[in-house]
């Protein structure tokens, strides 16, 4: 009886060191404009200091920040940056280009003139979108060494990958102290670390763009989950609902039958760039993409509700409220 | 002596049902809403337990929030923030979706969302 009872209690004491050494900690924060959340099992200190990287990189690549890094190359023309920027800049052409300027960081001057980076919203004349729209061409965006330089009156905005990069760089900096299991939340921007403490994969709610649950729950380890939905920003003016992703293209709230897009990946940056791409490209286009690259993996609310996942998510994308996945995108077409 | 054994198995039988009803309506997991101004707690109130609606107000130097409490959900029901997203919120009763307050950060949550461990959005 007795033995017991010392056998139980050092099993006690054993659990109980075991949770400390995997003790869970989660920072909490506003950056870059939203909020954020960074939950680790282990590392100790560590989410304080991906807190603190996070700062730091807002601080580089903020819009609204006269003093960025970003700001210096709009109001110039021209500006050495850190090699992280440098790369980082290097890194977005790479994915404009992909998505055949589906995604162009140079569209700043258009959004601006909707007022999405005020708040202040309003719809453009014809005449003044034509006129903004000539700044809009990524290709003019050069980087060599550390130098970003634009073209004429030209403004770059990073807004589109800047959270899944800072998502990366949390993640890496995670790992680095001995983090095994870790979920960040950037804004909406998902990234896991691992899988979860009991060995089990993180489960992410997709949010749904027309209500306040979840389309779906996609199980995932070691990646990116990130969404772009017109939901997430908007106004609406003379009954017409305008939303922050604006199609280079045509200067206007992209229209493509998509209401949100989910991209799933290793890459936060990749995911971050391509969930704002594909949102703008609509499902036909972006499914060519997807066949012609993979190394990700997507799901896609449309206006009309159905959902459509490729075909990598099947298996682990789990509908939420008795919706149906009304589609699965295949690598063979048929 | 019978009819008082079947009283006792009688009142055993209803207060075994009514504690497992007392169990099922307050439910075993308790719903805690966490209310974080600027990252730090500010206030937790499990909402399973509130018996009676109530409000109360969040001033800081950056503005007010009037919180509305009921049971098993809570609301910003009015603020002076300019774009009244957190008000446009609605209930917060379930998910792990805060109501979130930008210009006067402040943050509302519920604690162990249950179903999901974040949410991609």
């Amino acid at each position: 009886m007795r033995r017991s009872a010392a056998i139980i209690a050092v099993l006690i004491m054993l659990l109980t060191v075991s949770s400390c050494a995997n003790s869970e900690k989660t920072a909490e924060f506003f950056a870059m404009d939203t909020y954020m959340s960074v939950k680790a099992y282990g590392g100790g200190d560590a989410v304080d200091e991906a807190e603190a990287l996070v700062f730091e990189l807002e601080r580089k690549l903020s819009i609204t920040d006269g003093l960025s890094e970003i700001s210096a190359v709009n109001e110039a023309g021209s500006a050495q940056v850190s090699q992280e920027t440098a790369e980082l800049v290097a890194s977005a052409l790479g994915l404009c280009e992909l998505s055949g300027g589906a995604l162009d960081i140079s569209v700043y001057p258009v959004t601006r003139a909707w007022g999405f980076t005020a708040g202040e919203y309003r719809v453009p004349q014809e005449a003044e979108l034509e006129k903004l729209l000539r700044l809009v061409d990524y290709t003019k965006v050069k980087v060599s060494g550390d130098t970003v330089s634009l073209g004429e009156g030209m403004l770059i905005d990073l807004g589109a990958v800047a959270k899944g990069y800072a998502g990366d760089r949390v993640t890496e900096l995670l790992r680095s102290h001995g983090v095994k299991s870790a979920i960040i939340n950037l804004g909406g921007n998902v990234q896991c670390l691992g899988r979860k403490p009991d060995g089990s994969r993180w489960k992410i709610g997709v949010q749904d763009p027309a209500g306040s649950g979840y389309v779906g729950v996609i199980e995932a380890e070691d990646e990116a989950v990130i969404t772009s939905g017109g939901y997430e920003r908007f106004f609406v003016e003379d009954g017409k609902t305008y939303w922050h992703i604006i199609d280079p293209s045509d200067g206007r709230p992209a229209d493509s039958g998509l209401i949100s897009v989910t991209v799933v990946g290793k890459s936060g940056l990749a995911c971050d760039g391509l969930s704002t791409a594909l949102f703008v490209m609509g499902k036909e286009k972006a499914a060519g993409l997807w066949r012609e690259n993979g190394g990700f993996e997507a799901a896609f609310v449309t206006e009309n509700g159905d959902i459509i996942i490729t075909e990598g998510l099947s298996g682990r994308f789990t509908t939420s409220g008795g919706r149906k996945v009304s589609e699965v995108i295949r690598r063979d077409e048929n | 002596m019978k009819t008082k054994a079947l009283v006792i198995i009688i009142a055993v039988v209803l207060a075994i049902s009514l504690a497992a009803s007392a169990i099922l309506y307050f439910g075993g997991e308790r719903k805690t809403a966490n209310i974080y101004v600027d990252g730090k707690l500010y206030r937790s109130i499990d909402l399973a337990a509130v018996t009676e609606a109530q409000t109360f107000t969040v001033e800081t130097e950056r503005g007010r929030n009037v919180i509305e409490v009921e049971r098993g959900r809570i609301r910003v029901s009015e603020a002076d923030c300019p774009d009244r997203v957190c008000m446009r919120s609605g209930w917060l009763s379930e998910g792990d979706i805060p109501i979130v307050c930008l210009p006067h950060g402040l943050v509302i949550r519920l604690s162990s969302g249950g179903e999901v461990d974040s949410v991609s959005r």
